[in-house]
């Protein structure tokens, strides 16, 4: 008997631990990442965007989506994509247009950020006029209703399932920051690059996000990069044997020897920049303070990328996140504090002794309504972080408190604003 | 070939016409197993028919009207989805206390707390006795958790929620003094209530949330003191200790817990 025991105990263990899922989400669908607009023209693409009301896969991705479009510049190439942010389960889809035919068409994959599924979806682009539904030609009538109809289905399987989207009302117009977390979502969030990265920064805005917060340190030959956690560690980079804090390592150590989770390099505080500049349509960048010592590095490279936006006549603002006393010090040690926008986590009184122009308060503390309005009523930008939970990120949203939400899941705050009513 | 016809009929009819059943089990058992060996009462193995050790794991129902509890501590290891690099083994106080209904069926309530966060149960279970050894023990615990947390510019946090554990203990007693539980459980939430400041989130479907495996051991320690010592794999997409963290994953997580208490 005692025997049998044990061998119970072994099947017990082994059945447990057989049972425990890897979760992964590789992304069905490989972009073609086409340049120029096709037959999607600035006209289409502006009557595209929209909040719309889900008859087919309503199950799925709830009642109302809403449906944006965000681009990527190359040069003077630029491509589109078109993302539909659902109010179910962190849902998502990211398309790009599909091959050039005589209807509108829509390629890409959905995907649940709180769990692992995706799957691939087959778009089309049609107006309902009088009832019935045909491919859109030219310029909309004021009758006609857009309607964007097709099929998902599960992983890379051929997708079987309805959707079917009928335009509802425009998006919400109201100014607001949607930040993206460590570039665009956290790597347990199994996006499709790694967080703090070129790569993420490229992904962001079809997340949904305006913005971005980037986790800066220092290499221990001085370089700022982009890394988050205190070590390197198998959550963040892949198996090489490396171990330890990331400042015992020279940035030509880290780029020869370390790759990150999803094989990218870590980058320079000055790739992710000139990503953001040269690659992107966003409006925010948060650099937020992982380091400890002197700020000046990173001061100069915000101030050259602040001066280079201008130049190029970009609408960006790059702003240095203060989390903590001893990044306050750091700020305060600065001999010139002359072109340098910070953002203050601290309370308000520190925040407006620092001449910050941004208050940015945890958002476990709830919505602190009065505090919030009186710093909003003296000229103050409020942002809240990060919030990833979707029914608060509603109430946060339809409070309409605050000037931007920090989030991982940049889609459920893109969802909730622009549907907002 | 003849010779090993009339061994094998030897053999049969020596099983069919022995009067001694054990002897007959004994035949049986495969060649693998150690033959099965009978303790004489003085013998620490040997258990007694129907005797009672202090426990609180082990699938044996207290006596009717009689009170068993015990004292001590569960750590839980963060899973790494949540807090990242971060790996932090949170401890909390245990305490259990039982009371005998009928020969069978028990109450049994338990309270773990880590003073920010509590958690309190009230149960049933019946225990019945498959062999002098073996024991087997369905249960149903309701447990209602909460915590509350405020923080200078962190925390204005509370949350609280109702769960219930559908159970199944089998308890196998080794030797007069030791006893092994293997426990099944299932979670299931009932209701979740969080709120920051005045803003307040619900979920009140009723779901399951994962499943737990405890392998528990108790065993006297010292001065005829017993002590349960175990662990218990949990493999939940929520846990009440990390309602702080505020998880959005719809992804069961693995919650390995650590278990030492002092029945008393």
């Amino acid at each position: 008997m005692k025997t049998a025991t044990y061998y119970l105990l072994v099947v017990l263990l082994v059945v447990f631990w057989g049972c425990r899922k890897i979760y992964e989400a590789p992304v069905p669908y490989t972009f073609k990442n086409t340049s120029g607009d096709g037959r999607f023209s600035p006209a289409i693409r502006q009557a595209l965007e929209g909040v719309y009301t889900v008859s087919n896969g309503h199950e799925m991705f709830g009642e109302q989506v809403v449906v944006k479009w965000s681009y990527l510049l190359n040069n003077s190439d630029t491509t589109h994509y078109l993302s539909i942010f659902c109010g179910t389960d962190a849902a998502f889809f990211n398309l790009e247009r599909g091959p050039q035919t005589y209807d509108l068409i829509l390629n890409g994959y959905w995907r649940k950020l709180v769990n692992d599924a995706t799957g691939l979806a087959d778009l089309v682009v049609r107006v309902k006029q009088n009832g019935e539904l045909k491919t859109l030609n030219g310029s909309l009538a004021e009758t006609d209703t857009l309607v964007i109809q097709g099929t998902f289905g599960s992983n890379t399987q051929v997708p079987t399932q309805k959707l079917t989207l009928t335009y509802q009302r425009p998006l919400n117009k109201q100014p607001f920051a949607i930040l993206a977390h460590r570039a665009g979502g956290r790597t347990s969030d199994l996006l499709p690059a790694s967080e703090n990265t070129v790569e993420m920064i490229k992904l962001a805005a079809r997340f949904g996000a305006t913005g971005i917060e980037i986790d800066v340190r220092y290499t221990k030959d001085g370089v700022p990069i982009l890394y988050h956690d205190d070590n390197l560690n198998l959550r963040l980079i892949q198996k090489n044997g490396l171990t330890g804090p990331v400042e015992d390592y020279t940035y030509q150590q880290l780029t020869t020897l370390v790759r990150l989770i999803n094989g990218e390099k870590i980058p320079t505080l000055e790739e992710a920049l000139d990503a953001v500049i040269n690659n992107t349509s966003l409006t925010f960048v948060w650099l937020d303070t992982k380091y400890t010592g002197p700020m000046d590095k990173v001061q100069a490279i915000q101030q050259k990328y602040n001066q280079r936006a201008i130049q190029t006549g970009r609408n960006l603002r790059i702003v240095i996140g203060l989390p903590s006393t001893d990044a306050v010090n750091a700020y305060k040690d600065l001999s010139n504090k002359e072109n340098t926008p910070i953002l203050c986590e601290l309370d308000t009184t520190i925040t407006r002794s620092l001449g910050a122009t941004i208050w940015a308060p945890r958002w476990t503390l709830g919505p602190q309504t009065q505090e919030v309005n009186a710093m909003r009523a003296d000229g103050y930008t409020v942002f809240v972080w990060t919030l990833d939970e979707p029914k608060f990120i509603q109430q946060f949203v339809q409070q309409n408190n605050f000037d931007g939400i920090l989030s991982n899941y940049s889609s459920v705050v893109a969802y909730y604003h622009y549907s907002e009513n | 070939m003849s010779y090993r016809l009339y061994t094998c009929l030897f053999y049969c009819l020596l099983i069919n016409l022995t009067a001694n059943a054990q002897q007959r089990r004994e035949r049986q058992r495969p060649s693998f197993l150690r033959p099965k060996r009978v303790f004489t009462p003085d013998h620490p193995r040997y258990v007694q028919p129907n005797t009672r050790q202090p426990s609180i794991y082990f699938p044996q129902a207290p006596q009717p009207g009689k009170v068993r509890k015990s004292i001590g501590i569960v750590f839980t290891t963060t899973p790494p989805e949540l807090t990242e690099e971060i790996l932090i083994s949170v401890p909390a106080i245990d305490g259990n206390i039982q009371y005998g209904l009928t020969k069978h069926l028990f109450l049994t309530g338990r309270v773990q707390s880590q003073i920010i966060q509590s958690n309190i149960g009230l149960g049933l279970r019946w225990g019945a006795k498959l062999t002098d050894r073996l024991y087997v023990s369905p249960g149903f615990e309701a447990t209602t958790w909460f915590g509350a947390l405020r923080i200078k510019d962190v925390f204005t946090s509370q949350a609280y929620g109702i769960q219930t554990y559908p159970s199944l203990s089998v308890g196998y007693r080794l030797t007069r003094d030791v006893q092994f539980t293997i426990k099944g459980e299932a979670i299931m939430d009932l209701y979740y209530r969080s709120q920051v400041g005045n803003l307040a989130v619900v979920y009140d479907n009723r779901q399951v949330n994962g499943v737990a495996l405890t392998f528990m051991l108790e065993q006297p320690f010292y001065h005829n003191r017993h002590v349960s010592l175990g662990f218990r794999a949990a493999y939940s997409n929520f846990n009440w200790q990390f309602w702080s963290l505020f998880d959005t994953f719809d992804r069961n997580l693995f919650y390995p817990q650590l278990i030492f208490g002092f029945i008393l």
